[in-house]
């Protein structure tokens, strides 16, 4: 499963596996490479307010569910 | 526009820039390299830069918009950001360096010249070795990522 930003937790991938989606699928329909996708999943990267949103609406869950602050 | 084809477009220009940007910045510091470039021939890597940014630019404006989705989205943005940030950072301090190391105390307008043109080639260096790094690692990112 992927890894934390330092300022990000996600559950992107555990979400996206559960939704049967590859990563190239997701990155098809979120508009962004497969590496973008991938990035986000390890913890290199944060998305855009936009890409997270589009993420959340393609895999029908909100943001939240997604991301979250580390305590 | 491609992957690879981005790759090929932006290794050769890097590459050709680091050859001649190395080679003019070594002449200027004062390293014999024993074989002249022929004037003209240093319109090369200013041509490929210019020919490159146009076909980037095209492939961007009226390329196709999926595949675009893809090759110029927000986190390839980020890259080229912090990369061109690295950019300008070396060569802030490459030009301190170049402004330290002159002879101030025979300053004439041949040395005042000189200078200019080894700020120039540095920053040519620079660029060209970032350009380098940039096209690898998205290739290599775009592959394995």
């Amino acid at each position: 499963m992927g890894k934390h930003h330092r300022n990000l937790l996600n559950e992107l991938a555990r979400l996206r596996m559960e939704k049967g989606l590859t990563q190239q699928a997701l990155s098809e329909s979120a508009e962004v490479s497969r590496k973008s996708i991938n990035a986000i999943e390890n913890g290199i990267y944060v998305p855009s307010t936009v890409l997270a949103l589009k993420i959340s609406k393609i895999l029908g869950c909100t943001v939240e569910d997604l991301f979250k602050l580390p305590k | 526009m491609t992957y690879l084809s981005r790759f090929l477009y932006l290794f050769i220009c890097g590459a050709v820039q680091i050859f001649f940007g190395a080679y003019l910045f070594l002449e200027l510091m004062g390293a014999d390299l024993g074989w002249p470039i022929k004037g003209n021939a240093m319109f090369i890597p200013g041509i490929l830069i210019f020919i490159t940014s146009g076909i980037l630019t095209a492939s961007y404006y009226f390329g196709d918009r999926k595949k675009n989705n893809a090759l110029y989205d927000e986190y390839t943005a980020l890259r080229y950001y912090k990369i061109g940030a690295i950019g300008y950072a070396l060569n802030g301090i490459g030009i301190f360096i170049l402004f330290s190391i002159q002879d101030w105390s025979n300053w004439d307008l041949q040395s005042a010249n000189r200078m200019i043109y080894q700020i120039a080639s540095f920053a040519w260096l620079i660029f060209g070795i970032l350009i380098v790094w940039f096209s690898l690692g998205d290739y290599k990112e775009h592959k394995n990522g």
